[in-house]
């Protein structure tokens, strides 16, 4: 029962959370091109209503069931990513000592999801961006890592629940002032957002999602979001206390720092321009790898008795 | 038949449009963008409508047929101040600019409700090259290497030009509809992974109108290219305001360019001409021009397309093409055409 209700309580989460980061991403452009917006509340269901009107075409030879299945694995991914976010004390769909482990796994995952739908429309332009998300995946995934492991430190534990229960008297952003920031870009790559777009970018006409129509492309859009208000959760977990805080129940604190993450996040989206691929590349291992890695030295010496 | 409750809440959704954009008429697509009730994709398997604008010439009409075919049911087509092809098929035909938002709208509405019947396709369903059952092995080459199956000739490895490693090179031409490359431009790429090996010019850009050729909508360009299409929106519509007889606060877009990192994101030294004049100096250039001061384009100052952009990553390709004028880049592709001419012909 307990079970049923921490899975609806997930799901609910998700599914608003999906929402209002859709409503953010038409405010957020709006407001940097200085342009009114008018039904900003309907403007997500009415354009996921047009995509749905449209023809699912396939392409000339494609890899039909990695097609279909690409971003049902993203929203997997997703999901379970999300079951290790503690809703408040002990109200966890998954409560795994190791749930920061399973974390990292989702991320890695990720990439290989990003490259099946990169690769199964059998066309250039979409396993160009395949391609390229996989050369920036390696660095990325390695920068997340440092930074999760800083911030279990404190707490001694890989549960997610203990790296919460550690920020009682001061929050993980606080604490290691690196982890937040260097987290965030990896929140940008993991739903292929504005300046690490390197999947699903406007040079490559629509990346990975060149040849998406109708259903399939309603289905790979609706995912991006769903990551994206995953990883909201967990950076809000991981760096801003998660449940905690005084006066309201744990799940609100949880859904107002998630929802914090949620407008960075967009608005870092539209307000910063992508490197191209090498210079990206050079950045983040000659600089935010080196930087990271001060930061988890930062959390290591800190942490000595 | 009437029109389902899906159908009708996207009929509130802006039209998506893929825009091929001829001669002397990008200006006017570039209006375009700012319309609330119309999205311009930048691929046609994300459109209902294909607008076609400007004269595109004989020979981009193969190119437009197989794009139209590639657009999902219900499509349409409109011609805005364009001549459609003799054989076409009942087609919209639009003139003034002033109507076009309220054809699109209304042609979108018609395909929803079922009014107005899907266009069939202009190509038979049919690979380009004939390749089922060629060869010993049905893929359509010799041996089990080679041959061009589904149409496009089999990944083989090749050397690299930049770290050794063998890859699979991909040979295929990119254009004229392409977004990110210049209107009308075709060039025949070989590409290894998203490194460009070889490029040769097919056919040259259009010749495009004063709007486009004006700094900031050249700006804009270059940020759709960076992932900013937001601040894009704001640059054309300075350039049109400024176009109208408003003057354009340049100094403002300056600061918001300059915040959004544009300019720290491209490498020094891309794309870099002969005068030792490189993209982050071109871009420059238009600001000084926006900025009103008397400023000469820059020019190729004789380097060859194809040399300037061997071992660029595509994303840095794309931005090098973008970053000349126009009349330039028509220019240098002309140029280079006229050499592979001759060197045939030799």
């Amino acid at each position: 029962m307990t079970f049923a209700l921490t899975l609806a309580a997930l799901l609910a989460f998700l599914v608003i959370g999906t929402f209002l980061a859709a409503v953010m991403d038409v405010l957020a452009p709006a407001w940097i091109a200085r342009r009114p917006t008018v039904g900003a509340l309907t403007y997500p269901l009415r354009s996921a209503a047009a995509v749905l009107s449209r023809q699912r075409i396939m392409t000339e030879a494609p890899d039909r069931l990695n097609w279909l299945l690409a971003p049902a694995w993203y929203i997997a991914l997703a999901t379970v990513g999300l079951s290790v976010v503690p809703f408040d004390e002990g109200f966890v769909l998954v409560k795994l000592s190791t749930g920061i482990v399973l974390w990292g796994a989702v991320e890695s995952l990720t990439v290989v999801v990003v490259f099946l739908h990169g690769w199964s429309p059998n066309a250039p332009l979409p396993l160009i961006g395949a391609y390229r998300y996989v050369a920036i995946g390696l660095p990325i995934m390695l920068l997340s890592m440092f930074v999760l492991i800083a911030a279990a430190i404190p707490a001694g534990s890989l549960d997610v629940m203990a790296i919460v229960e550690s920020q009682q008297e001061l929050w993980n952003v606080l604490r290691q002032p690196l982890g937040l920031p260097l987290f965030l870009l990896l929140g940008l790559s993991l739903t292929l957002r504005g300046p690490f777009d390197y999947a699903d970018s406007a040079d490559l006409a629509g990346g990975t999602s060149v040849e998406d129509s109708g259903a399939a492309r309603a289905g790979w859009q609706l995912a991006r979001l769903f990551m994206l208000v995953s990883f909201s959760a967990m950076a809000a977990t991981a760096f801003l206390g998660g449940y905690l805080g005084p006066f309201l129940p744990g799940p609100v604190w949880l859904a107002l720092k998630t929802l914090v993450v949620l407008a960075i996040l967009v608005t870092l989206t539209h307000l910063f321009a992508r490197m191209p691929t090498p210079r990206m590349l050079g950045f983040l291992w000659k600089v935010l790898l080196p930087v990271a890695f001060l930061g988890l030295l930062q959390a290591g010496l800190e942490a000595l008795p | 038949m009437g029109i389902s409750v899906l159908d009708k809440f996207g009929l509130g959704a802006p039209v998506p449009v893929f825009a091929a954009v001829g001669a002397m008429s990008l200006g006017r697509a570039e209006h375009l963008t700012l319309d609330p009730g119309v999205r311009l994709v930048g691929s046609p398997r994300h459109a209902a409508i294909l607008l076609v604008t400007g004269d595109i010439g004989d020979k981009a009409l193969a190119n437009l047929r197989r794009l139209h075919d590639q657009l999902p049911h219900p499509r349409a087509t409109v011609w805005w101040s364009a001549d459609p092809a003799s054989d076409w098929d009942d087609p919209i035909i639009v003139t003034s600019s002033e109507r076009i938002a309220t054809v699109l709208s209304s042609v979108w509405r018609a395909l929803l409700s079922g009014k107005r019947q899907s266009e069939a396709d202009c190509l038979p369903d049919a690979p380009p090259n004939p390749w089922r059952g060629v060869g010993p092995n049905g893929q359509g080459g010799k041996g089990m290497m080679g041959g061009t199956p589904y149409g496009r000739p089999m990944a083989m490895t090749g050397e690299d030009i930049r770290d050794g490693l063998s890859l699979d090179i991909y040979s295929a031409p990119f254009g004229p509809f392409l977004p990110s490359l210049p209107h009308g431009l075709v060039l025949d790429m070989t590409l290894q992974g998203d490194v460009i090996q070889r490029a040769e010019v097919e056919r040259p850009p259009y010749k495009q109108d004063t709007l486009a050729a004006t700094p900031l909508v050249a700006l804009a360009r270059i940020l759709r290219l960076l992932e900013l299409p937001a601040l894009a929106e704001r640059f054309v519509r300075a350039a049109i305001g400024e176009a109208a007889g408003r003057s354009a606060d340049v100094a403002a877009l300056r600061r918001a360019f300059l915040r959004s990192g544009a300019l720290w994101a491209i490498p020094p030294g891309l794309g870099r001409t002969p005068d030792d004049v490189d993209l982050r100096d071109r871009l420059e250039l238009w600001w000084a021009a926006a900025a009103g001061e008397p400023v000469a384009a820059a020019s190729f100052a004789g380097a060859a397309i194809g040399d300037l952009l061997r071992g660029l990553e595509w994303q840095e390709a794309m931005l090098v093409l973008n970053s000349f004028d126009l009349d330039a880049l028509r220019q240098a592709c002309v140029e280079a055409m006229e050499q592979a001419k001759s060197e045939e012909a030799v």
